[in-house]
């Protein structure tokens, strides 16, 4: 009971932190609404038996790969606020295919049997990847959960891409003095 | 109410009060400030600020050796406005002070502080760990605090929008990221040896073998030089050094926020020398005692402990006497008053010694506590398991003033670094032995047999 109520309340700070990565104008915002979910998440970790993973999380994302993060933020245009605005005529393509990849997967994972065991997380890689892999033993719960994350992250690198390209593309005008 | 009825009230009682340790950085401010001021006066061969004091009606001036002053600075910076310059962004210009200092109260709870507490209650066993949250994590949990807590500089440095800050902040979060690394590499080795991350684990490893400054000497001076750096003091303070930027990321920072940054820095101090005493100097163990030893002969050992506390106060005395007879001998016009306060220490200082050697011999001669074993684990009183979380406390807290004063004497012996000299001290020399230092480790434990 009382690890539901510390769930509920970490899992609605880590959603609301990733929303705010995605509403967020200026980038370092974005990075600190980042840093808040991962912490959330690695209290999450620690909530199901893993306090190492949990730590690690901490460490490694929200140590030293967010300031990693902030660094460059504020390197490349740190004093200047960026008023660049939230939808533009993208959005028009943009906003439906997230909602309907977003639909997908919430679909999939609603109807993907997913019985959540907290023994099997802990445990050597071979257990993990049976419980993940062997959907004869566990059903295709974490099996789909892994397919997700996959399509996530390809999307996370088309769009990683296309924000590369069009600053490629784009004339090199940057003025980084800052103006406040 | 299952959770409440599993232990004993006891049990809870000393749980809850473990949490008292928590603010033990905050505490060790009141000591670090004025032993700065004063040590900062040693090394320089001055006398340091002195001359604050009380005034005592019938009495006279009281200085408390120059500690007033540092109570005159705290209540100064208190009682200021609270200032935001235009243009700042408020929200994390006012947030940003808060998260080093906020980290000050978290990191603590993974220390031990003592060993952990066996003793019979009732019919039961108990025992309590000596660190607030015995995790098995510990180290780790550490150093993401220590990580997470850079960011107050971070955001100071941004959300004051002004050039000097931005370089600060960018300065501390790549000094973080560098001197992180070489941290956690330098750790390895000892975490190799004792074979846990758990810092209870660590010590008892210790105690039993050797210390960690014996074990991995190399790891040692890595370590400190990278805890060191960590903190951002001088010689590594690039990040508010005065001749470049001003005060680097608390620039436009005043009255208690800037105490805020100013505590976290000393807290930080703090914490990374109970880390390093615990990992290279024993923690909380006695030198060449064990603890088993140490609860066998109770009365003894806190008679000698009364004894180490009874020369301690002596030897304040014997200075108090030099210092009168040479302030008797000059012509200076506040020698009376100072003779007079010098009296009063003079009262204390008797009158503690005299307690103390008295406590002493009264626990050598009639506290003899029985001690049982109990699956080859000592068992005593609860007096007995007190007693030595007591010893052992007062031999950690010991311990970490020295590296206390390490930093203290660091800071004003060595020049500051250029910020390029850091980043190759950091990048080229420091990882690379530690990285050497872990293989010969892992080489030399495997071949010696595992730990």
């Amino acid at each position: 009971m009382l690890a539901l109520i510390y769930f509920i309340v970490l899992a609605v700070i880590a959603l609301g932190a990733a929303a705010c990565v995605l509403l967020s104008r200026h980038p370092l915002y974005g990075a600190l609404s980042l840093i808040v979910s991962m912490v959330s998440l690695a209290g999450i970790y620690g909530l199901i038996g893993s306090p190492f993973l949990g730590v690690v999380q901490i460490m490694v994302y929200a140590g030293a790969i967010m300031m990693l993060v902030t660094f460059v933020i504020m390197v490349l245009n740190g004093a200047r606020d960026s008023k660049t605005p939230m939808f533009d005529k993208v959005s028009l393509f943009v906003i439906p295919a997230v909602l309907v990849l977003a639909g997908l997967v919430g679909f999939a994972l609603v109807r993907a049997p997913l019985a959540f065991d907290a023994t099997t997380l802990r445990g050597s890689v071979a257990l993990t990847s049976r419980s993940l892999f062997d959907v004869a033993l566990t059903g295709p719960g974490y099996f789909m959960l892994f397919e997700v994350l996959g399509l996530l992250l390809l999307s996370a690198m088309v769009a990683a891409v296309l924000l590369a390209k069009k600053r490629l593309g784009s004339v090199v005008s940057e003025n980084t003095e800052d103006k406040h | 109410m299952d959770i409440i009825e599993s232990r004993t009230w006891i049990e809870w009682v000393i749980t809850i009060a473990k949490f008292a340790f928590c603010f033990v950085p905050v505490l060790y401010i009141l000591l670090l400030i004025p032993m700065e001021r004063r040590g900062a006066g040693f090394m320089q061969d001055r006398q340091g600020p002195n001359r604050s004091y009380i005034k005592i009606p019938y009495f006279g001036k009281i200085r408390l050796f120059g500690y007033v002053q540092n109570m005159c600075d705290g209540a100064k910076l208190f009682f200021k406005e609270m200032f935001a310059p235009a243009g700042v962004n408020k929200v994390l210009y006012y947030v940003a002070p808060a998260v080093p200092f906020a980290i000050v109260f978290l990191s603590p709870c993974v220390i031990p502080w003592f060993g952990p507490m066996v003793f019979e209650w009732g019919d039961k066993m108990v025992r309590i760990p000596g660190s607030i949250i015995d995790s098995d994590v510990g180290v780790l949990l550490l150093m993401g605090f220590s990580s997470i807590s850079a960011f107050g500089a971070i955001l100071a440095g941004w959300a004051s929008k002004s050039k000097y800050t931005f370089l600060g902040a960018l300065r501390t979060s790549s000094m973080t990221i560098s001197y992180e690394v070489c941290l956690g590499l330098s750790l390895m080795g000892i975490l190799l040896l004792a074979g846990s991350f758990n810092l209870t684990d660590i010590v008892s490893w210790q105690e039993h073998h050797v210390w960690g400054i014996v074990a991995q000497p190399v790891a040692f001076f890595c370590f400190l030089i990278a805890s060191i750096a960590e903190t951002g003091r001088a010689p590594f303070d690039v990040a508010e050094g005065e001749p470049e930027l001003v005060a680097g990321y608390h620039t436009e920072y005043g009255a208690m926020q800037f105490g805020l940054f100013y505590m976290g820095e000393y807290s930080h101090i703090c914490i990374n020398s109970f880390l390093i005493a615990t990992l290279f100097l024993g923690g909380y163990s006695v030198p060449f005692v064990t603890t088993e030893t140490m609860q066998a002969h109770m009365g003894g050992a806190l008679a000698i402990l009364c004894g180490i506390l009874a020369f301690l106060v002596l030897a304040f005395l014997h200075m108090l006497y030099r210092y009168s007879r040479k302030l008797k001998a000059t012509e200076q016009t506040h020698r009376f008053v100072v003779l007079q306060e010098y009296k009063l220490y003079k009262i204390c200082g008797w009158i503690a010694a005299v307690v103390l050697v008295a406590l002493g011999v009264c626990a050598w001669l009639f506290y003899n506590p029985a001690n049982f074993v109990v699956n080859g684990v000592a068992v005593g009183s609860l007096a007995t398991a007190v007693g030595t979380a007591l010893i052992h406390l007062l031999v950690l807290v010991v311990k970490s003033v020295f590296f206390c004063w390490v930093w203290i004497w660091v800071r004003w012996t060595l020049p500051r670094f250029r910020y390029d000299h850091v980043m190759h001290l950091g990048w080229k020399i420091i990882l690379n032995i530690a990285l050497i230092n872990l293989v010969v480790t892992a080489v030399i434990a495997k071949l010696a047999g595992g730990n």
